[in-house]
């Protein structure tokens, strides 16, 4: 049995190899031909690693379209200073324009934001990149969400199919397999809210893996995105906090000397409340952030080399890069359900936790 | 670092459109969507216990009836048994009628034979006496004078006749 493995796996690398070969000779060929093409233009430009890769996760005042660096899809800017509130489209600063008194700074602490022309930061409450995906991933799941419902209102009891289906089984594992186990009976009541979160999440991380026009704008690997989940979390968590939740957090049971003077456990406790949504942020956050920042790393690769040792090594490492991120992505869709999953799951518990009944005291036998 | 900043234009439109969101799902498609789902799930599970007692249901009656089908056998082979003992014993008793009547027949043939016969019997004797009574004549004819040996003679012949029948 083994040897027929043994050969299935050695063909299968003979094709790779194969493949790999070509795509390197034909790279090859590309990478000459644009090499050269650049040097009869002559102009050069330095390539900044640092700045590409914060600017693709960074938030915009426009939405790249792909192939082209320049022209963005314009998105509106709304800002407000002294003078009341400014609205206009983001295409009217692009290049370093000014307009009606605004512009976007190249340096300094608001590089890359809405500054006046005197280089106070308004308040900016612009759509940005950002917060256009946003609005597009909520839509996403209100489609998604309500073609279920609508199955369910046409076909009542049959059985869901195909897309409908699929988007079925992804509720039924978050509610009946996550919810329902560890909230009981109050189960019904948060499955609104927790669902919302995963199916939210769950379509923010997928739409940052799509490069180009609807997606490719890097939502949870925000921090403000992160933040505002964690918070409604947080809030949710303690405003059904039950009288014993409370009583657990400032007067927990433990030897007297650890609460009274110096209020030791209550602290840790009350710190607890604290961390558990800080966790849920930065958990999301970090895991996102840093899918997003190999996979632009490894495509940056290519430019680094083909800058550093000229196209052919270029060439060559574009097909190692292309690889390695293709299976980068490939981790980050699991990645993706994974922590859209976990920021649900910790959620449940945290809202379980703080539903707290009357413990029952255990007997405890001293002898 | 601007990625570890988080921006308050950005926040607040997250904010803005997750409550959004979530008021609008929650009101009007999770809770449809959870109980369509729990109601299913029920319907199956019940389907399934249905299943379950309607097999049970069907075994049993399956054996009531194999159950039926063998007392019915029982019964056909009684009744086989009944209908062959029934026709033993009607042909029995035909055969028993048939011989008495048969023993009938005989017995009123031999009344009427031996009645016949006794008939004949007393023709014969008849004829007979009449014949002794011609030959008597004759011989009282031919010879008249001895008288005893004329008798001796009549007797004697009378008994032949006699004998002979």
């Amino acid at each position: 049995m083994w040897c027929r493995y043994a050969y299935i796996e050695l063909m299968m690398k003979k094709v790779i190899t194969a493949i790999v070969a070509l795509v390197i000779v034909a790279l090859m060929a590309f990478g000459y031909m644009n090499a050269s093409h650049h040097a009869a233009k002559g102009h050069e430009s330095k390539l900044d690693p640092k700045e590409v890769i914060f600017e693709h996760l960074g938030d915009a005042y426009g939405w790249e379209i792909p192939f082209s660096h320049h022209y963005r899809i314009p998105l509106p800017i709304i800002v407000h200073d002294k003078q009341g509130w400014h609205c206009f489209l983001s295409s009217r600063l692009a290049d370093g324009k000014e307009y009606d008194g605004f512009k976007i700074a190249t340096e300094g602490d608001y590089k890359g934001k809405v500054v006046s022309v005197d280089g106070t930061r308004p308040l900016d409450l612009s759509i940005t990149k950002n917060a256009f995906g946003i609005f597009i991933a909520a839509v996403l799941v209100i489609l998604m969400v309500f073609s279920i419902k609508r199955w369910y209102k046409k076909h009542g009891m049959k059985a869901p199919r195909k897309g409908t289906a699929m988007l079925e089984l992804v509720v039924d594992f978050v509610y009946t397999d996550t919810i329902r186990p560890i909230m009981g009976r109050e189960a019904p009541k948060y499955a609104p809210y927790l669902l919302t979160v995963f199916f939210f999440i769950l379509t923010m991380n997928l739409l940052g893996l799509i490069v180009i026009f609807p997606g490719g704008a890097n939502l949870t690997g925000n921090l403000a995105v992160t933040m505002v989940l964690a918070l409604c979390t947080f809030v949710v968590t303690n405003l059904t906090g039950t009288k014993e939740y409370w009583k657990e957090i400032f007067w927990p049971d433990v030897p007297f000397a650890l609460k009274c003077p110096v209020p030791m456990m209550p602290l840790i406790e009350f710190l607890g409340i604290l961390t558990k949504p800080l966790a849920l942020m930065v958990r999301l956050f970090a895991n996102m952030l840093g899918g997003h920042m190999v996979v632009l790393v490894l495509v940056l690769l290519i430019m680094i080399f083909t800058e550093m040792f000229g196209a052919a090594v270029g060439a060559g490492t574009a097909v190692i890069s292309v690889l390695l991120s293709l299976f980068m992505l490939l981790l980050d869709t699991l990645i993706s359900f994974i922590q859209a999953f976990v920021f649900t799951l910790l959620s449940t518990i945290f809202i379980s936790m703080a539903h707290v009944k009357h413990h029952v005291k255990v007997e405890v036998n001293k002898e | 670092m601007e990625l570890f900043k988080p921006e308050f234009g950005l926040i607040f439109w997250m904010f803005l459109a997750f409550l959004c969101l979530y008021f609008i799902l929650a009101k009007f498609a999770w809770p449809f969507i959870v109980k369509s789902m729990e109601q299913r799930a029920d319907l199956i599970d019940k389907g399934v216990a249905y299943a379950q007692q309607a097999k049970a249901n069907l075994d049993n009656a399956k054996a009531e009836a194999d159950k039926v089908i063998a007392e019915a056998r029982n019964q056909q082979a009684e009744i086989l048994r009944e209908a062959a003992k029934m026709k033993t014993q009607i042909i029995e008793e035909a055969k028993v009628a048939a011989s008495a009547e048969a023993q009938k027949v005989t017995e009123a043939a031999q009344v009427s034979i031996e009645q016949a016969r006794r008939e004949s019997e007393k023709q014969l004797k008849e004829e007979v006496s009449e014949l002794a009574l011609q030959i008597a004549e004759k011989i009282l004819r031919k010879n008249m004078s001895n008288d005893t040996a004329q008798k001796e003679l009549v007797n004697r012949l009378l008994n032949e006749v006699e004998t002979k029948n």
